[in-house]
């Protein structure tokens, strides 16, 4: 066990600390409150954008990746700086997350030579991508998908409705998961397309969020024709893909959650001593029980990292995708509690707190949700990591 | 930074669990009940890692971890306590190699009637391990003589004076009272410094014992889970039980990493130390609350009865819940970082 990083990763700190100095956007700074107020564009945010492209062009997108991909070829190590450092300065990393952390690793893994070819310009985020995964009746259950793909001459003509499909307005391709062996095993009649989102038979109807914005949809397609050159993978093969992500950057996916956390109990500090709460025992041991929680995470993170980098798996990774979201929402929870009866007011006239935890709280909602509910995070913990049977 | 733990912390956590297994079994700590000279056989094997006490802080909290989940009784953890003040008051250097050659054995009184492990001036000194059976004792008092207001007193064979001793729900533990009276003469002047490292150090050295106590809990409801069958299938299959587990080892790791942070912070003498060791603590106890009382609950009827080993462990997590601040005392302290 050692607390201090190595002399070439504070090297390489100090490398990332000059060009965020010199390069980061005044935006990142002013603009991002807890969960980020996204909005733009479908959700894509145009300053966000141009920050993606000049990261990727000096080699930050993803430092683990080689420079052609926009990276560096850094060690794991350096990655969890790196996630780290932005984090911790509330730098957001690009304006839409399925290019580079789902799309680029599984067409870099899965892709043929002409799929790879749409690697970068979905890294450097020209290409908007959007993912279709979940259907009405798959949410958790993603392997009950329906949609389905027939092989008619040399296309697959795909029917049937995605929902949840985050940047499905704005996106111009879908990683697209249906069903092309309806008489298969669930999980093995699953395959992957790459559908072109201006193919005649698309039709895209956005869905508002409880928080009234709106930068996911429902798609629905009918006898879309895809040529069957768009297959990702083998036919009937899909399932292996839906796990794909980032591989190498798993180990550091708690960072943001935990930084976030660690911004929200500085906020509480704060909000407690403006309404004059701060010295409320009860008050300042619920503070410090979130603290408690945010601390004990980052190190549960680190312990994770750690078993990573040695090539064990990395159990730790579901922990904190299930405690960091769980306290996330009990963490705005508090701070409504300190607005006393201004918990739940939005109207701005009545101060700049208005309506800012009550949102936060609105949107953490989602966190416990998307990804892997907390539901299918304790399952997975039980069966994989604690060796219980398979549930009933 | 590197959690991981080096070859040789892990032969030290293979080995500990080795000897542990075979010297501390439930029926030593049954026997300890009656008899408390029971624990004798298991301090000569323990006595050869007493060395630890003044050695890193991680391996010494790797040690502490398994004596916990084997909830040993005996006068390691006072011990080693003992060997941390001194090393921070620089004290007689041939008493410190006798301690951590494990021929002399000590403990530190602290918390007045009051229960705050911090100096005061009562003379009264409540809490203290072992106090009957150790060789020397380290009292801590408050002081208006010093820069510091903080001395230490160190007294042979407290043993020879009129203890009393505390009854607590843990039965593998010996704590004591003493009135000091006017026995407190010549002392050590201790440091603010000096004070503030022994206090951190001690509190992820209880914080790792506790984890282990949980870990015990946890362990012994998950192999319960798993053989116990009701309705035709183990009842480990059903989700509720499924998702009871999931949580205890959650707050099971994420104590066993804020220890592992705060040991680490301890030997790297890092300006995070103190709030990590409250974190330690803190993280420790609302692991050991929730393993304990859901190990009961997964057990049914049997854990709840004194034939089955589950209370032993109970007590035991029960009570290092107190030892030097409950979770609700480290969380007071937190709160004061955190506020200025």
């Amino acid at each position: 066990m050692q607390l201090n990083w190595g002399d070439d990763d504070e090297r390489f700190r100090a490398e990332l600390a000059a060009f965020l100095d010199e390069h980061a956007p005044a935006e990142a700074a002013a603009g991002f409150d807890f969960q980020g107020e996204a909005g733009g564009d479908g959700g894509i945010v145009p300053w966000l954008r141009d920050w993606q492209a000049t990261l990727f062009d000096h080699g930050w997108m993803i430092p683990g990746y080689p420079p052609e991909l926009g990276g560096r070829d850094c060690t794991p190590a350096q990655t969890l700086i790196y996630l780290e450092e932005l984090a911790r300065r509330r730098i957001p990393r690009a304006s839409h997350f399925p290019g580079y952390a789902i799309v680029a690793p599984s067409l870099l893994e899965y892709g043929n030579e002409e799929q790879r070819r749409l690697v970068p310009a979905a890294i450097r985020g020209d290409t908007i991508w959007c993912i279709g995964m979940s259907e009405p009746n798959a949410g958790s259950d993603l392997a009950a998908l329906r949609t389905r793909a027939e092989r008619r001459d040399d296309v697959f003509v795909v029917n049937g409705q995605k929902v949840w499909t985050s940047y499905a307005m704005v996106a111009s391709k879908c990683f697209c998961y249906v069903r092309t062996d309806p008489d298969a095993a669930k999980h093995r009649g699953i395959s992957l397309l790459i559908v072109d989102m201006d193919t005649p038979g698309i039709e895209v109807r956005p869905l508002t969020h409880i928080t009234g914005q709106a930068d996911f949809a429902e798609v629905f397609f009918t006898d879309v024709e895809v040529p069957v050159g768009n297959l990702v993978g083998p036919l009937n093969g899909g399932w292996a893909l839906t796990q794909g992500s980032l591989a190498h950057e798993r180990a550091g996916l708690w960072v943001d959650g935990v930084a976030r956390l660690d911004q929200t109990v500085r906020a509480l500090v704060d909000l407690a001593k403006r309404t004059g709460k701060d010295t409320d025992p009860g008050v300042r041991r619920a503070i410090a029980a979130m603290d408690e929680q945010a601390s004990s995470l980052r190190s549960l993170g680190y312990k994770g990292f750690a078993s990573f980098a040695q090539g064990s798996s990395a159990p730790e990774h579901s922990y904190m995708k299930m405690a960091s979201s769980e306290a996330g929402k009990a963490s705005y929870e508090l701070g409504m509690e300190l607005l006393g009866a201004y918990g739940a007011v939005t109207d701005a006239e009545l101060g700049e707190e208005a309506g800012r935890w009550v949102t936060n709280f609105y949107v953490s909602f989602a966190n416990t949700i998307a990804g892997g509910s907390s539901e299918i995070q304790r399952n997975i913990i039980a069966q994989r990591v604690l060796g219980l049977p398979r549930g009933v | 930074m590197d959690f991981s733990l080096t070859d040789d912390q892990q032969l030290l956590v293979e080995t500990a669990r080795q000897i542990l297994t075979n010297e501390c079994p439930p029926r030593l700590l049954r026997a300890h009940l009656d008899d408390r000279s029971e624990y004798a056989p298991l301090w000569q094997h323990t006595r050869g890692f007493a060395e630890l006490g003044r050695g890193d802080c991680t391996d010494l909290c790797l040690f502490l971890d398994e004596l916990g989940f084997v909830a040993a009784p005996g006068p390691f953890l006072a011990t080693t306590l003992f060997a941390a003040l001194l090393e921070e008051l620089d004290a007689d250097t041939a008493l410190r190699d006798a301690v951590a050659a494990g021929e002399v054995t000590g403990s530190v009184a602290v918390a007045g009637r009051s229960g705050v492990w911090e100096p005061n001036d009562d003379l009264v000194k409540s809490f203290v391990l072992d106090a009957d059976a150790v060789d020397h004792l380290a009292v801590v008092s408050a002081t208006t003589g010093t820069e510091s207001g903080v001395v230490v007193t160190l007294l042979p064979n407290p043993g020879a004076r009129a203890l009393r001793a505390i009854e607590t729900v843990d039965t593998t533990r010996r704590l004591f009272e003493w009135d000091t009276g006017d026995e407190i003469g010549a002392a050590i002047p201790c440091s603010s410094d000096a004070w503030r490292a022994f206090a951190d150090r001690a509190h992820v050295m209880v914080a790792a014992e506790l984890v282990g106590a949980a870990r015990r809990c946890f362990t012994m409801a998950l192999a319960y889970a798993k053989e116990r069958e009701q309705f035709g299938r183990p009842i480990g299959s059903f989700q509720a039980i499924q998702h009871k587990l999931a949580e205890m080892s959650l707050v099971l790791e994420r104590a066993t990493a804020a220890v592992h942070y705060a040991a680490m912070t301890v030997d790297a003498r890092d300006p995070d130390r103190t709030r990590a060791c409250h974190v330690a603590k803190a993280a420790a106890g609302a692991a050991a609350r929730r393993n304990l009382v859901d190990s009961i609950q997964i057990h049914g009827g049997i854990g709840y009865t004194w034939e089955h080993d589950l209370h032993l462990f109970l007590r035991r997590a029960t009570g290092t819940e107190y030892l030097f601040g409950a979770s609700s005392w480290h969380h007071d302290r937190l709160a004061d970082l955190l506020f200025g």
